[in-house]
């Protein structure tokens, strides 16, 4: 595959190989899925079942009849699109939106570049946002999940995320503390208990597949650990300066999509820079853009867009840190 | 013909022709149309305010300082114009409720014009949008009848003018919560022009 | 050039739109609709034709040194004499079209025919010109404007055919630049092919 050609010679040769990485992150997904299957039940399953089917569906069809290139579905990337375009959504999701996500994260955002290894932004996310943008009210009606093994109805119930609460309780001028005591508790947010995408509800299972993808050297440590450190800093400082109005740095850290984008889609090796400071000023940026958009902005969770936004200037980080290159001296 | 040379005289002499022209040709075509214009915006005015209120024969127009208005709405801080217009509506001698051209600056687009028409009780009679820059297909559903519907015959003495996402009882535009919000600024604004002391 | 090539080719061959891609601020902002597109083009369209005319008749009496400044004023004014006459006779035209005019004057499409064409044709061409090139921007417009309604409002011509909202993305900013894309990628297949 030419797609890891990225650097000039000599390389070092190893058995990785793309479909290999792939496959590795889809097992890191694995106890994600689990946790959502157990607090959205079967609609977990299902929606994780039609978003990867359609990213295939749309990969192939593409391939074949626009690009007319060799089928390359089975590189596993199309699967990776798909289950974490499912993991950003809300489990009461029709069918048909989630299809739309997938046409607009294949369609839109990677073939239209070359396929992988060409697109400059994550096609999940793209997809991700384009729905949250197109379908807002589908979008932000998020079931709460059940307890777990609990057979009680998923769909009974539909709250508002964390985040969401913090925004719209801040709207009607209530006071942070006062807030704080409707917000779910940090075991709650380790574990799943809290409204939100099927993906970014248990903060645990998002930390055991990073630390898999990390001891298997799919991803390196520079990119989750400056993403989570400046937003944690970034959110302190303003919680230091005014308790009534900004929620502790801790607390943004577990809530929302924060980690799982800090794991797994900012680390997305096709769209984040390729040298360790390169990774770390991008890291840092996300983080930062995260925090700005969620306390100022007009949506209440900024991860897909400081992700999306950081996306746009890789190619200017490459530039500014560009990878160490062997056999020459400066 | 011959092209002209581009000499200093030639340079200036033909700006100041091309410009003297166009200012000459602008004078003369604002002279032509003024009149009309004005009378164009009069009815527009006219009917706006006839849209909101109950059938009336006299007129009144008063100007209110915006100063002595209770702040209502969190938005309402950073007002621009001063004053409101309120057009008080007469039947036969009786009044039968007044008009207010309100505005506000929080529009997703920019200032948002309407005309609030007040029963002299104090309730909603109807609304009317004078002038917006909202998104068209969401805020532009401010026009909408499923929109402004629902302030019809409501009294904001009990009817809470924020959206329902604010703690309030107006169900906003779908993805346009900003242009929602706007628009009830505007309207309690207008309100408190005419609220009964 | 016969006078109806020259009239044809704003529709696909040099349209201003998918094409040229000139005049892209109005392009990408006032296609929120087919009739905004199609309301847009033909204003634009009356400033085009005229500026054509005017600038070819005056065009041996300018330096060129000073042409641009020239055409810009010209131009300006022209669209503000429109709008104001538009205000002034067709209050309801006005009512729906007046926030676009203004944007007329920045469109680089009319100030690209004066400088490409009319300023070196004669009267007669720059008017078929100009008349061909704003019809082919009406055109593009009208296109953008329908895909554009149709995917973000499930509407044609204002006429809904499903209820609800429509994939909102569209009627956005971004769904302009998408839109405006795949249409290019669109015809560019085409043109490939033939």
């Amino acid at each position: 595959m030419d797609l890891l050609n990225v650097s000039g010679s000599p390389h070092v040769h190893s058995n990785e190989s793309v479909r290999k990485i792939m496959w590795t992150v889809v097992i890191a997904l694995l106890p994600t899925f689990a946790v959502s299957i157990l607090s959205f039940g079967f609609d977990a399953v299902r929606l994780t079942l039609i978003s990867v089917a359609a990213c295939l569906l749309f990969e192939w069809l593409i391939q074949k009849f626009l690009l007319k290139k060799p089928c390359s579905i089975s590189d596993g990337s199309a699967v990776i699109t798909g289950m974490l375009l499912a993991f950003n959504v809300p489990s009461n999701l029709p069918w048909w939106i989630m299809v739309i996500g997938a046409l607009v994260a294949i369609g839109i955002a990677k073939m239209p570049f070359g396929g992988l290894g060409n697109n400059l932004f994550n096609p999940a996310l793209v997809g991700r946002v384009s729905l949250l943008i197109s379908f807002p009210q589908q979008m932000t009606t998020w079931p709460m999940p059940r307890p777990w093994f609990s057979h009680a109805a998923v769909d009974a119930t539909t709250g508002a995320t964390p985040l969401g609460m913090i925004k719209t309780g801040l709207a009607q001028g209530k006071d942070m503390g006062e807030l704080m005591n409707q917000l779910p508790s940090y075991a709650q947010m380790l574990l799943g208990e809290q409204g939100g995408s099927l993906g970014e509800v248990a903060a645990i299972a998002i930390i055991i597949g990073g630390l898999f993808m990390l001891f298997r050297k799919v991803i390196s440590w520079h990119i989750p650990v400056s993403f989570i450190a400046t937003a944690f800093v970034f959110a302190t400082i303003l919680h230091a300066a005014n308790p009534a109005l900004y929620i502790p740095g801790s607390y943004h850290i577990l809530c929302g999509g924060l980690l799982l984008g800090a794991v797994f889609m900012a680390t997305d090796m096709v769209t984040s820079p390729m040298s360790g400071w390169g990774k770390i000023v991008f890291g840092c940026g996300c983080g930062l853009l995260t925090i700005i958009i969620r306390v100022w902005g007009a949506y209440p969770e900024g991860v897909s867009f400081a992700i999306l936004l950081m996306n746009a200037v890789v190619p200017l980080l490459n530039k500014a840190f560009p990878p160490k290159r062997f056999g020459v001296t400066k | 013909m011959k092209k002209a040379k581009s000499s200093f005289i030639n340079m200036f002499l033909t700006l100041l022709v091309v410009c003297a022209l166009a200012g000459a040709a602008l004078a003369a075509v604002y002279q032509a149309t003024s009149a009309p214009i004005q009378q164009a915006r009069d009815n527009k005015q006219e009917e706006a305010i006839k849209q909101v209120l109950p059938p009336f024969d006299e007129l009144k127009t008063e100007k209110k300082a915006l100063e002595t208005i209770s702040i209502q709405s969190l938005f309402h801080k950073e007002a621009a114009a001063d004053s409101l217009t309120l057009y008080h509506a007469f039947a036969n001698g009786e009044p039968v409720g007044t008009a207010v051209e309100s505005f506000t600056n929080k529009g997703f687009g920019g200032t948002i014009k309407m005309m609030a028409g007040f029963l002299p009780d104090g309730s909603i009679y109807k609304t009317a949008v004078l002038s917006h820059a909202e998104t068209p297909g969401l805020g532009s559903k401010m026009e909408d009848p499923s929109f402004y519907g629902q302030f019809e015959g409501k009294n904001p003495a009990s009817f809470n003018l924020t959206v329902k996402k604010d703690g309030g009882d107006v169900q906003a535009i779908t993805a346009a919560t900003i242009s929602s919000r706007a628009y009830c600024d505007a309207l309690s604004t207008a309100y408190s022009t005419v609220k009964p002391q | 050039m016969n006078q109806l090539q020259n009239f044809t080719k704003g529709f696909i061959k040099e349209s201003p739109t998918f094409v040229l891609m000139l005049g892209m601020c109005p392009t990408l902002g006032v296609t929120t609709s087919a009739v905004n597109g199609l309301g847009m083009g033909l204003a634009t369209t009356a400033v085009l034709v005229l500026s054509n005319i005017i600038i070819s008749c005056i065009k041996s009496l300018i330096p060129d040194k000073v042409r641009i400044p020239a055409f810009i004023v010209i131009i300006a004014s022209l669209v503000t004499v429109v709008q104001m006459c538009m205000e002034a006779y067709l209050p309801s035209l006005y009512a729906s079209l007046g926030l676009f005019i203004p944007l007329i004057v920045v469109n680089c499409l009319i100030l690209g025919r004066a400088e490409a064409f009319a300023s070196k044709n004669g009267v007669w061409s720059s008017f078929v010109d100009g008349a061909g090139m704003g019809l082919g921007f009406t055109f593009g417009l009208t296109v953008l404007g329908m895909v554009r309604e149709l995917l973000g409002n499930y509407a044609v011509f204002g006429h809904k055919l499903v209820q609800g909202d429509g994939i909102l993305v569209f009627v956005l900013a971004p769904g302009a630049f998408l839109a405006l894309g795949f249409i290019v990628a669109f015809i560019n297949a085409i043109r490939k092919k033939a």
